[in-house]
């Protein structure tokens, strides 16, 4: 798992309530994780604090959002958007 | 009838911690650790540093919820197991949940703003709109237990959750529900709170003594103490009681609410709008002053509350007010604001079924404007047949509730 991952991995498991070890890249954010579209708003906001820098503001709109289903779709968003 | 009781308090959490400390005497009033306070004007509070939320309720359900949030759910939790209440048993669309809070999410409010300020709009959290809102208070004991008669919140200042045990005797007077889980809660120990209560002058500022520093009727008072918890009592018809076997701690009998008119957070001097809400209660709750044996104060340790509060009681009782024991819960636990009079009613409940009245600690100089017997700092055993508790909020609110002892 690459450090990014480990990131995304830690942060979902806070802010959902749920053990790390329970979180992979597979994990569907509604279904296997117990979150509702509430918990992944707050959740992409904490993601966007924690991968914002100085250099770089990560932004997921509200639209891409809406679009995340799996912990995935949230590492390839960061990655794809620059995140590290 | 009160078949319950939650306390989520500065002296303990449950009946039995509650009850013990605050008849032995027992301060809750500590420094404050919730925050770097070195530079306020007032550096003490009455917190509760052993709660753990997640012993009543899953870790996910209390992520969601502001601290007053949780601590109500805690309470109903507590109060719940304490009247052996088994929820499969009743009709839930019949109980209600009456939680009245002062400052609900002030807390939260303080910090998305400044999450806000600092990093823009876009990090204001998902959830601070249904963690901040003062109906949570009612809202998540509703959710958490399954509770699905009318779900109510109000706010009456430092008189909150006295009105909630008024409207909730209507509600089941009314017939709109058979059983109701009443209380209070209060979680705003943070700068914010803190800061604009100081400035306020209405805090107590002998930092040095935090036990001492809550003195209510005693001539050295010099402010109240802020301090956090909740607490939900069950409350049901005699007939709900009766039918399922239940210990009754103490009657409802009635209440009474005023409003003084008249300032933004001192009391009428002569506490003329109290005494009103004193002798309301009495017409409410069928008692002739006589009947009465102990009044659960206000007490705050403010030096206009404590002196209107007792001519109110003179005004309201006449040459009886002299034989009454009157004592203040908050000289231990400090102002609970918005759960303040949930634990005086708990108090008054325990002190009638247990004939025993808990004490005013910290009284050691007389005034002379606080003339009545306010069992000075040891706890009394005396038979209770009626009491009184009283409410008074900033903004001249004034409740008071009468208390019976029901004779198995």
């Amino acid at each position: 798992m690459s450090i990014l991952e480990q990131r995304v991995v830690t942060i979902v498991a806070e802010q959902l309530r749920v053990p790390s070890d329970k979180v992979t890249a597979e994990s569907h954010l509604l279904d296997d994780l117990n979150a509702d579209s509430l918990d992944v708003v707050d959740l992409t906001i904490a993601l966007e604090e924690e991968f914002s820098s100085a250099e770089q503001a990560i932004e997921i709109s509200e639209e891409a959002a809406a679009e995340m289903r799996t912990v995935q779709d949230l590492i390839t968003f960061l990655e794809e958007h620059g995140a590290a | 009838m009160i078949t319950g009781i939650g306390p989520v308090t500065p002296i303990g959490i449950g009946v039995d911690a509650f009850w013990e400390n605050l008849c032995a005497g027992r301060s809750g009033v500590r420094p404050i650790t919730a925050f770097d306070a070195s530079e306020m004007k007032v550096q003490i509070a009455a917190d509760v540093p052993d709660f753990e939320p997640e012993r009543f309720m899953d870790a996910k359900s209390a992520r969601r919820m502001a601290r007053f949030a949780q601590m109500a759910v805690a309470a109903a939790q507590l109060a719940r197991a304490d009247a052996g209440l088994d929820l499969a048993t009743v009709d839930l669309e019949r109980v209600a949940s009456v939680v009245n809070t002062g400052g609900g999410g002030v807390t939260t409010i303080a910090e998305e703003t400044r999450a806000l300020a600092r990093r823009g709009a876009g990090r204001v959290g998902a959830l601070f709109v249904p963690m901040m809102a003062a109906n949570m208070a009612s809202c998540q004991v509703s959710m958490e237990l399954g509770l699905q008669g009318p779900a109510i919140t109000g706010t009456a200042a430092c008189a909150s959750s006295i009105y909630s045990f008024i409207e909730a005797k209507q509600i089941i007077q009314y017939g709109e529900a058979d059983l109701a889980f009443v209380g209070g809660t209060e979680s705003n120990i943070s700068e914010l709170g803190i800061a604009g209560l100081a400035n306020m002058h209405a805090l107590s500022r002998r930092n040095d003594d935090p036990e001492g520093a809550s003195r209510p009727f005693d001539g050295e008072r010099d402010g109240f103490v802020f301090g956090e918890g909740a607490i939900v009592c069950v409350v049901e018809s005699l007939d709900a009681a009766r039918a399922r076997g239940a210990r009754i701690y103490a009657e409802v009998l009635g209440g009474g609410r005023t409003a003084d008119a008249h300032h933004l957070t001192a009391p009428r001097p002569d506490g003329s709008g109290a005494a009103r809400a004193l002798r309301g209660a009495l017409h409410d709750g069928g008692l002739a002053p006589e009947d009465v044996d102990y009044i659960c104060a206000h007490g705050t340790g403010t030096p206009l509350n404590d002196a209107a509060e007792t001519r109110a009681i003179h005004a309201a009782f006449g040459a009886h007010a002299g034989r009454l024991a009157v004592s203040s819960t908050k000289s231990m636990t400090g102002h609970l604001m918005g759960s303040a009079g949930a634990l005086s009613v708990a108090a008054a409940a325990l002190a009638i079924h247990r004939g025993l009245v808990p004490p005013t600690i910290n009284l050691q100089t007389p005034d002379p404007e606080c003339d009545l017997d306010y069992v000075p700092n040891e706890s009394r055993a005396m038979p209770v047949r009626a009491a009184l508790v009283n409410g008074f909020g900033f903004g001249g609110q004034n409740g008071v509730v009468a208390l019976g002892r029901v004779d198995s």
